[in-house]
């Protein structure tokens, strides 16, 4: 076991200034994921830690070493790709015991070692298949198979199950969630998936165009976002966004909407505002966070605001309905029953305790 | 992160640097040697006067490249190269986009068929102009037995001998080798053909001509392309057939580029005289393959 | 005829196919058959007018011929030769291949200009290199004629396997290299086994190259090392050929390179299309 600290690391590719200045520690036993859209440099961040990618700048040290020029099969690291890498010329065993066997581990403890594993992910019948006879669910477990027996002190995963269909791939997750659990080792896991990330994850470092936008624990990065990006990545249906006007109403303050509705802020937020109005804001507000108003009286911070309901889309346990509030497509997460007919007149309470204010020039929450 | 970044960014220690050199060097140390050293070695004696009977190695200057433009022989041998592979190539070209049209639906059977044809490719030139010569003879071969019972009249031809016959008998003999590796190429070609863009056209009722046209012909043309220039550069270069059949003959009438070359070269010893005459063959290769991938890159 | 494989097929069209296959494939098989039949035929039976279509019986005198006055020397010569030439070139070539598919060395005009050696005509380099050859007493040596084989082979096969090489997933070198694995050893527990039928294809069509190449041998080659092509132009004559001889030692040069094809067939379009068309 190892901890990994990065410190002002910089990548290149060619041109592209692919990693600018991570700073990153993740400690002894902790499961840290990288996460972020398409081309945030996550993946490379990976790589460059298993020394499959070169570094341009800064330091990574593994375990207190630095590994900048350790050649990668130096690093005691084991690694999950993302297509699996099995060798489809050897059996499943084989396959297993492929790092041991280059680090001339003896047979006996060889055989020791992958019985232990396969014991572990419930893959000992397909011991002697080939992988080309493996299902893809059949094959992850093969792969992480391989990363086990090596016991090495940090685990990489490089977005291990963006292969698999929906269903596998939650029982994949609460499968690595548990081996986690049982081996303790330092893991740092890749993925674009933000439930993933979420589910996980001890530490998530969200990456954004080279950088970490923010990291932190999940409930952390879901409830207080640093920046509307953030609240943007993280939560499904995603945040609703929505420009409006900070005007000041009596001491407190409230949001203008561009159709002209006005909701009071609550006046817990109100100090940190002050001396803001009339400024240009984005609300953001989860779809979880409005529901129908019911009765006269709203509590303190909801605000009731009439709309139409334009889309239903009913998923069995939740629906999810659209309607336009303040001139933008706003959705809103309901009980099942929650809502009439498709284009209905619906009430709902917004519960601006619970919402973010975005700067919209700096995308920082306010 | 989908997109996959150089390869060369991706080495990460120096042990590779050394690494990467190494595996190279000794296949480029011997492509230096025997392909780029004789280059050097010709172009040099080019440039100087060594024949059969005198060695003078002093600067001849542009005498031999002056001679080039002299020397009819060497012309009618350009044009000879040229005539062959203009009426070889389309006929190779036609015929095995004919035979992969047969055999493009899938039949019982289809593959022993393929795997039958493959085989005049795969021989060696020398042989299949030596059995062709077999073939061809005028008293003893099967070509005049076949066209007698045709002709309904015995027929005498002297095909690697008479001035009329010597041209469709080389042609004959290429475009049997050959036909079979513009079929095989164009079968694959075909075969990779998007298959849904075809039942679009066909539920568009497009007509045959016209699928042939805008859809067929435009995503096979890069493999044609690449099979009209491998065959392209074997024809230019051709010998062994000719070899086989004629030997040039009758006088000189059959011989190509690279039968003259050998006779001044091995028969006649003009040591620097072939060697400019080898730079010229060099020359007007590269500018077809200069042309031709150009063109291809258009094509893409 | 349609550019798909229609569903819709008659019993008369399946026909008319079958008819129209099999008479191509008389028409272009029918020399080979020729070849073939006279190496079996008596000289009576060869000489005959007009010709017979078939031998009365399987007659081995042809070929006992080729061995009793040892004309077969050249078959052998060119199993050596072609052998010899083939495995170095797969040797340097794969090694070379390798190092420009992954680290892209040279970058592209190198690997464009391997290629371009290709495409030079033999008689183009063959002169000088007797000139030399001639100096170092290379002519008419196994040496000589391996190294020059080697040499024309290599851009093929660096081209090929280059091919091959790229095809391979670059994770499973990847998964190697962290898994403990030098880049010696990665090469020989990863590329190699994954590489395993290119390399199998481009060893036999490196071979066939060399087996079938004439030129290079009619002009560096003597009496000692004499391929078959070479030897078989011998039998040719002005007036009359040495028939038996000629269709015999055809054979011999021809069945090799049929049983190894057809083994490769599964390889035979991306093989002679440079890779350009992967069948």
């Amino acid at each position: 076991m190892a901890d990994v600290r990065i410190a002002g690391l910089q990548k290149y590719y060619g041109a592209v200034h692919a990693l600018k200045g991570i700073d990153l520690h993740v400690g002894e036993g902790e499961f840290a994921i990288f996460v972020g859209p398409s081309g945030c440099g996550k993946s490379t961040l990976l790589r460059t830690i298993a020394g499959l990618e070169q570094l341009d700048g800064g330091t990574i040290a593994i375990g207190g070493q630095i590994v900048n020029d350790m050649r990668p099969r130096d690093r005691n690291i084991a690694m999950v790709f993302q297509n699996y890498a099995l060798y489809p010329y050897l059996t499943v065993y084989d396959n297993v015991a492929f790092g041991l066997r280059a680090r001339k581990v003896v047979e006996p403890e060889i055989k020791r070692r992958v019985d232990e594993a396969a014991a572990m992910l419930g893959i000992g019948p397909l011991l002697q298949r080939y992988p080309r006879q493996l299902s893809g669910g059949q094959r992850q477990r093969v792969a992480i198979g391989r990363a086990i027996v090596r016991q090495a002190q940090l685990f990489l995963f490089d977005e291990p199950l963006s292969n698999l269909d929906a269903k596998l791939r939650d029982e994949m997750r609460g499968e690595i969630k548990r081996l986690h659990r049982e081996i303790a080792t330092t893991m740092i896991y890749v993925t674009h998936d933000q439930v993933e990330a979420m589910t996980l994850a001890d530490k998530i470092v969200l990456l954004r165009d080279g950088r970490i936008e923010q990291l932190g624990a999940p409930l952390d990065l879901f409830e207080r976002p640093a920046t509307g990006f953030v609240a943007g990545f993280l939560g499904s249906p995603s945040i609703n966004l929505i420009p409006a006007r900070l005007v000041a109403r009596g001491n407190g303050a409230a949001i203008a909407l561009a159709t002209g509705e006005t909701l009071a802020l609550p006046p817990g937020r109100t100090e940190a505002l002050a001396g803001k109005a009339e400024r240009q804001v984005i609300l953001g507000i989860r779809p979880q966070h409005i529901s129908r108003a019911i009765g006269g009286k709203m509590p303190s911070g909801v605000a009731r605001v009439s709309a139409k309901a334009d889309l239903i889309q009913p998923t069995g346990t939740r629906t999810f309905v659209t309607s336009h509030v303040g001139g933008v497509a706003v959705t809103v997460e309901l009980g099942a029953h929650d809502v009439g007919a498709q284009g209905s007149a619906v009430d709902y309470a917004v519960d601006l305790n619970r919402s973010i204010l975005i700067d919209p020039e700096t995308d920082k929450v306010l | 992160m989908n997109t996959r970044p150089a390869l060369a960014q991706r080495i990460s220690v120096a042990s590779d640097r050394g690494f990467k050199y190494l595996m190279i060097a000794p296949a480029i140390l011997i492509l230096l040697l025997v392909g780029i050293f004789p280059l050097v070695y010709s172009l040099v004696v080019s440039f100087q006067n060594i024949t059969m009977t005198e060695v003078d190695t002093s600067f001849a200057g542009a005498l031999n490249y002056v001679q080039l433009f002299k020397d009819s022989r060497l012309w009618e041998s350009l044009l000879h190269t040229a005539l062959i592979t203009m009426v070889a190539l389309p006929l190779e070209l036609v015929f095995g986009f004919l035979l992969a049209q047969l055999f493009l639906e899938r039949f019982p059977g289809r593959q022993i068929f393929v795997a039958l044809l493959v085989l005049p490719t795969v021989i060696s030139p020398i042989v299949a102009g030596a059995t062709w010569r077999l073939m061809f003879d005028v008293r003893f071969g099967p070509i005049g037995q076949i066209l007698s019972f045709f002709a309904g009249e015995p027929v005498n031809i002297l095909w690697t001998v008479n001035p009329s016959f010597v041209y469709p008998a080389i042609v004959v003999c290429e475009v049997w080798q050959w036909t079979p590796f513009m079929f095989l190429l164009l079968l694959a070609a075909l075969s990779n053909v998007d298959q849904s863009q075809l039942e679009a056209a066909e539920i568009d009722g497009a007509s045959y001509w016209r699928v042939l046209r805008q859809i067929v012909i435009p995503a096979i043309t890069p493999v044609i392309a690449v099979a009209v220039l491998i065959r392209g550069l074997d024809l230019v270069r051709i010998f062994d057939i000719i070899w086989a059949l004629t030997e040039g003959g009758p006088g000189s009438m059959t011989e190509t580029i690279s039968l003259y070359a050998y006779v001044i070269g091995f028969v006649q010893f003009d040591t620097s005289y072939t060697a400019a005459v080898a730079f010229l063959v060099i020359v007007i290769l590269t500018a077809i393959v200069t042309i031709a991938l150009r063109r291809m890159e258009m094509v893409r | 005829m349609s550019f798909g494989y229609s569903r819709r097929r008659g019993g008369g069209r399946l026909l008319l196919r079958y008819v129209l296959a099999s008479a191509v494939t008389v028409i272009f098989l029918f020399p080979v058959y020729w070849l073939f039949m006279i190496s079996f035929k008596t000289a009576d039976e060869i000489y005959h007018v007009p010709p017979v279509w078939y031998p009365s019986q399987l007659q081995l005198g042809s070929y006992l011929v080729l061995f009793r006055d040892g004309d077969v020397l050249a078959i052998l010569n060119s199993f050596i030769v072609a052998g010899v030439s083939s495995l170095l070139a797969m040797i340097f070539g794969t090694f070379c291949a390798y190092s420009l598919a992954r680290f892209r060395t040279g970058g592209e005009h190198l690997a464009m200009w391997i290629i371009s050696q290709r495409m030079i005509p033999p008689i183009a380099i063959v002169f000088p290199i007797f000139l030399i050859y001639v100096h170092f007493g290379w002519v008419d040596t196994y040496f000589g004629l391996i190294l020059l084989y080697t040499a024309f082979n290599l851009p093929y096969v660096i081209w090929m396997m280059r091919g091959y090489i790229a095809d391979i997933p670059l994770e499973l070198e990847e998964s190697a290299l962290v898994d403990g694995c030098t880049r010696w050893q990665t090469l020989w527990k990863v590329v190699f086994p994954m590489a395993r039928s290119g390399l199998m294809a481009t060893a036999v069509f490196t071979f066939v190259f060399a087996w079938n190449d004439f030129i290079f041998a009619l002009i560096l080659t003597r009496t000692e090392v004499i391929t078959f092509p070479v030897q078989l132009t011998h039998y040719f004559g002005g007036q009359s050929n040495f028939w038996s001889k000629i269709a015999a030692m055809s054979v011999l040069g021809t069945l090799p390179i049929f049983v190894a094809v057809t083994i490769m067939q599964r390889y035979l379009v991306r093989g002679i299309s440079l890779g350009a068309v992967k069948g």
